[in-house]
């Protein structure tokens, strides 16, 4: 019986860190825009800085399809 | 798809068909169905239980990302059988009868667990129900133990504790970077339900990338074993969309017991909660389909409704539900594989046997059904606080609010 605990670990650490990732872009997305929902001096440079994370969001999860789909090459 | 390598293929199909693989199709498809309508929950649970998706539209969403995940990638198909049957040279010959035990064994399984709105996984049940048919029929020497350890069991203690770890921190990173003054600024934690759209959709794709794709394997391994296809060929077209309607429609079907259980039943879940739970489940299901170490979906977002019901201040895990759950995943394996063992011992006895298995089998799946009607969970009321709060905030239409305004103007006349 073989386990492979490198394997497991691996994807441990890679789930940890690409989830992490993404859900701390868009929080930093949901905080930004609620700063900017204030209003003030600072609401147009959060509102620009949400989108920003929103994007990057965005480009997470098409590497996410793109990792789905073989025809693209990802797997 | 190649048309000129499946035609043949069809015609053959309509000339020398026999009864037995016609059974093995159906069945076949009858389990992805089961398979889709099992595994709704896994995406869609969560952004139900906190509105950020209507029931209705969840379904939908949830099956269309099915039916064209299916057509996506026929990579899984290929090694179904996985090698934790030895078959081949010097192993145990696969015979349509043993699929078809196989198949009864996890069929009734996911009924019985649907009845029971306990979420479980598909695969092992599947995996169950040809390991039992496979020991009647070529005895306890024909399953791989090590492989069975290594590929089955340990993922499924493993799978909840990565996507539960990843669950819990990705929840309190989320509260913690939206955290603000109380009372001075409101925090807007609904923008997360946006963010629940995309992420509970990436798990139906991949959901259907991976799960319609083991019934293909089944089939094209019935259609192998039967002597219609060449060893060694992969799924045909009508297979691959066969298989990619039947998971389509189960998926819209909506195992709602299920949907109850894990959008409401193991902890009461919140956008922001809910977001964090999918993106660990979507994150594990592809690091795991790409870094070579298979876990189970159900088993990934069960592990991830609960790590976040544990990372939300003031929610709180209800683990009598979490034991019910696990009890489950216990049992899969052995259930289906028992009931595989009894319907490959029938089918034994040739026609006669393989008639009783399925007449035994469909007054079973119907004994179940007549069951579920006592009691109906639909998406009205699979989860009822959210209906609850919908009625008592009853937003006015568009066509309502014209209305309104117009009445309004003539009043000031």
């Amino acid at each position: 019986m073989t386990i492979h605990w490198d394997a497991f670990l691996i994807v441990a650490g890679t789930t940890w860190l690409s989830a992490l990732v993404l859900v701390g872009l868009y929080s930093f997305g949901v905080r930004l825009m609620a700063v900017a929902d204030d209003g003030g001096r600072t609401a147009v440079p959060a509102r620009a800085g949400a989108y920003g994370c929103f994007a990057l969001c965005l480009a997470v999860v098409l590497f996410g399809i793109y990792l789905i789909i073989p025809a693209l090459g990802g797997s | 798809m190649n048309n000129a390598w499946a035609a043949p293929v069809l015609i053959r199909f309509q000339m020398d068909l026999t009864l037995i693989v016609v059974l093995v199709i159906a069945l076949a498809l009858f389990f992805d169905f089961t398979n889709g309508f099992h595994d709704t929950a896994n995406a869609m649970a969560t952004p139900i239980a906190t509105g950020a998706i209507k029931p209705k539209a969840a379904v939908a969403l949830a099956a269309v990302l099915n039916l064209i995940g299916a057509f996506l990638s026929t990579e899984v198909a290929k090694t179904i059988s996985g090698g934790l049957i030895r078959e081949g040279e010097g192993g145990i010959q696969i015979s349509p009868e043993m699929i078809y035990a196989g198949l009864m064994g996890a069929v009734l399984w996911n009924v019985m667990t649907w009845l029971l709105g306990l979420p479980s996984s598909s695969s092992h049940a599947l995996f169950g129900g040809l390991i039992g048919a496979a020991v009647v029929g070529a005895g306890l020497g024909a399953i791989d133990y090590g492989v069975l350890m290594s590929k089955v069991l340990l993922p499924a203690v493993l799978a909840p504790v990565i996507a539960g770890t990843s669950a819990f921190l990705c929840t309190r990173l989320a509260y913690a970077l939206t955290r603000r003054p109380s009372g001075v600024s409101s925090p807007k934690r609904g923008g997360f339900r946006y963010g629940q759209i995309f992420s509970s959709s990436l798990v139906a794709l991949a959901h259907g990338t991976n799960d319609a794709q083991k019934t293909m394997g089944v089939i094209t391994l019935a259609l192998i074993a039967g002597g219609f296809q060449a060893a060694g060929s992969g799924p045909v077209f009508w297979v691959v969309a066969s298989c990619a309607l039947a998971i389509a429609l189960g998926t819209y079907a909506g195992g709602w017991r299920i949907i109850r259980t894990m959008g409401s039943g193991l902890t009461e879940v919140k956008p922001a909660q809910g977001f964090a739970a999918e993106s660990s489940t979507a994150a594990a299901i592809l690091a795991s389909s790409h870094l070579g170490f298979a876990l189970s979906t159900t088993q990934v977002a069960s592990g991830s409704v609960i790590g976040s019901g544990l990372g939300r201040k003031g929610a709180e895990v209800r683990w009598g539900t979490a034991g019910r759950i696990a009890v489950g995943w216990l049992f899969t394996l052995p259930c289906a594989a028992a009931v595989g063992a009894a319907a490959a011992l029938m089918a034994h006895w040739g026609v006669g046997g393989l008639v009783a298995v399925t007449a035994i089998g469909v007054g079973a799946l119907l004994a179940m059904w007549i069951l579920s009607r006592r009691n109906v969970v639909g998406h009205h009321n699979a989860i009822s606080d959210v209906d609850e709060a919908g009625a008592a905030v009853a937003i006015p239409s568009k066509k309502h609010r014209r209305r309104l305004a117009r009445a309004a103007k003539e009043a000031a006349k």
